[in-house]
């Protein structure tokens, strides 16, 4: 059992407030959120069920031109000139009129990401520290992601399937810490999506990925799928040779070459496949290489429940393929959010920064809050679970 | 108001103080020379809707606020460091060039001396 009252409220409130700042990537998000103190809390394993309150959740995405990509540099001018106006927005949004009364912690994230963007929003969340005197605590990124997905759903004790731009991996929690049972060993498989999408040269609005997956829906030949490599490697999946592959069916369509036999018919030379099965092909391949290790991961736990967080959590082809695999097997639930706290946001950042800080942790020094772009999910002590 | 000022050091014995001249325009903007978006992103298209706000005045629009102040000198001070960074980058990355070509020079000669005729690979 654990005691999530440690640290009363501020000014003998009986609620608590913390604000999340997120910038890991090319999203920046600042987000509110509000607890209440009950009793319940003070001895229980109750993390997934704090009662929470989304009091504002706003989140403005650095864009570029199709066939680009974010660079750190942009990516972090964006966020630096965006974050002061986000936070006031937030806090407008919120009714917090004196953040040093009301406000009981400022979240932020530490790490994993690109090294500038992080850089960018923890200046914003040390000068806001100094200038309201509110305590700091730096959050792990997927940390963040798996208890805002477990506060939405109230999926107790699920296998997390987190899948991002960034980020690919297979967790379950055991002993104090978020276990990782599989992950990519090169590229993320967001990353895949949106460097084909670049390839294809496809708008960046709103995002590649959701573009990827409005064209795979119009593929013509759903019956035949394009054969790509399936890189499962024990619990492990490899994505990189996949990219390559369809990188160059991509770029033959494109140039119409007709030797290609996987792409034009032998004989009469009539193109047998599309760019949106090119799409719909790649999708099912890589999303049948995550069914299957997240089903391994629920054996090994003997669980039922999956929660899919991350970006990508947000594709329904994924959510229905695990679904399928989640009724095969007796009793399996699937839990999944909508976009608001699927993709980077930063009141998830606040829904685990102040889990932390009811457990009594927080910043005792600016050395602490330096940003690191690596920092694994099975690094962080997890105080407010049993 | 105290002017904000930036202290370089380094371990080869560089020492740099940085000051902001007030009434020079480039400590009166909030658009730095150094600081916005590279040239990459701006050649593929892109629109710069990721500017910083222009500074405020006060009511009788007399002068700059304080915090806008302090953000202008601070955006002229960030664009000294950055072109001080950069002339010290590119002296180091000259300076190795240089090394590297004498090594290669050196190397040459020794060789010449040793009564190599450059075939010692052919087998």
């Amino acid at each position: 059992m654990v005691n999530l009252n440690t640290i009363p409220p501020k000014n003998n409130r009986d609620f608590y407030i913390a604000i999340g700042l997120e910038g890991s990537a090319n999203k920046l998000g600042v987000g509110i959120v509000k607890h209440p103190l009950l009793p319940k809390h003070a001895n229980s394993d109750l993390s997934y069920d704090c009662g929470a309150e989304m009091l504002s959740n706003i989140r403005d995405t650095y864009m570029t031109p199709p066939g680009e990509g974010f660079l750190p540099r942009d990516t972090a001018r964006h966020h630096r000139n965006w974050c002061v106006r986000l936070i006031k927005q937030a806090m407008a949004e919120a009714g917090i009129k004196d953040p040093t009364l009301d406000v009981d912690v400022i979240c932020f994230t530490r790490g994993p990401g690109m090294g500038a963007p992080l850089h960018s929003v923890v200046i914003a969340a040390r000068t806001c520290s100094l200038l309201w005197d509110v305590p700091l605590v730096g959050v792990n990124h997927c940390i963040g992601h798996i208890e805002m997905g477990r506060e939405i759903t109230k999926a107790q004790n699920p296998v997390v399937l987190y899948v991002s731009g960034g980020n690919t991996q297979v967790i379950a929690y055991s002993e104090k810490r978020y276990r990782i049972f599989g992950e990519t060993l090169d590229i993320a498989i967001g990353n895949c999506l949106d460097r084909f999408a670049r390839t294809l040269k496809i708008p960046n609005e709103p995002s590649p990925g959701y573009n990827i997956e409005q064209l795979a829906k119009k593929a013509p030949h759903k019956d035949s799928l394009v054969e790509l490599p399936y890189t499962v490697k024990g619990m492990d999946l490899s994505m990189s040779g996949i990219l390559a592959s369809v990188d160059l069916l991509a770029k033959d369509l494109f140039k119409c070459n007709k030797k290609n036999k996987i792409l034009f018919d032998k004989k009469t030379g009539e193109q047998k496949v599309t760019v949106e099965d090119l799409c719909y092909s790649l999708q099912e391949n890589l999303f049948a290489m995550l069914v299957e290790i997240t089903e391994r991961a629920m054996a090994h736990v003997n669980s039922n429940q999956v929660l899919i967080v991350g970006g990508v959590g947000c594709n329904v082809r994924l959510q229905e393929m695990m679904a399928q695999m989640c009724k095969d097997r007796a009793n399996g639930q699937i839990h999944a959010t909508d976009n608001r706290f699927c993709i980077d946001n930063g009141v998830m950042i606040a829904q685990a920064g102040l889990l932390e800080y009811r457990m009594g942790g927080i910043v005792k020094d600016f050395s602490e809050t330096i940003v690191t772009q690596k920092f694994r999910t099975d690094e962080v002590y997890a105080a407010w679970r049993d | 108001m105290t002017l904000p000022v930036a202290l370089y050091s380094a371990p080869d014995g560089v020492e740099k103080n940085f000051i902001p001249t007030p009434d020079d325009p480039r400590y009166l903007t909030t658009e730095g020379r150094t600081t916005g978006p590279s040239d990459h992103v701006l050649n593929a298209g892109q629109i710069d809707r990721d500017k910083p706000s222009d500074p405020k005045y006060t009511a009788d629009g007399s002068q700059l606020t304080y915090l806008s102040q302090l953000r202008t000198q601070l955006t002229g001070l960030q664009d000294d460091i950055n072109e001080f960074l950069t002339r010290r980058m590119e002296l180091a990355k000259n300076k190795k060039k240089a090394g590297a070509e004498e090594k290669r020079i050196q190397e040459e000669i020794n060789q010449l001396l040793d009564g190599g005729d450059g075939e010692e690979d052919a087998d």
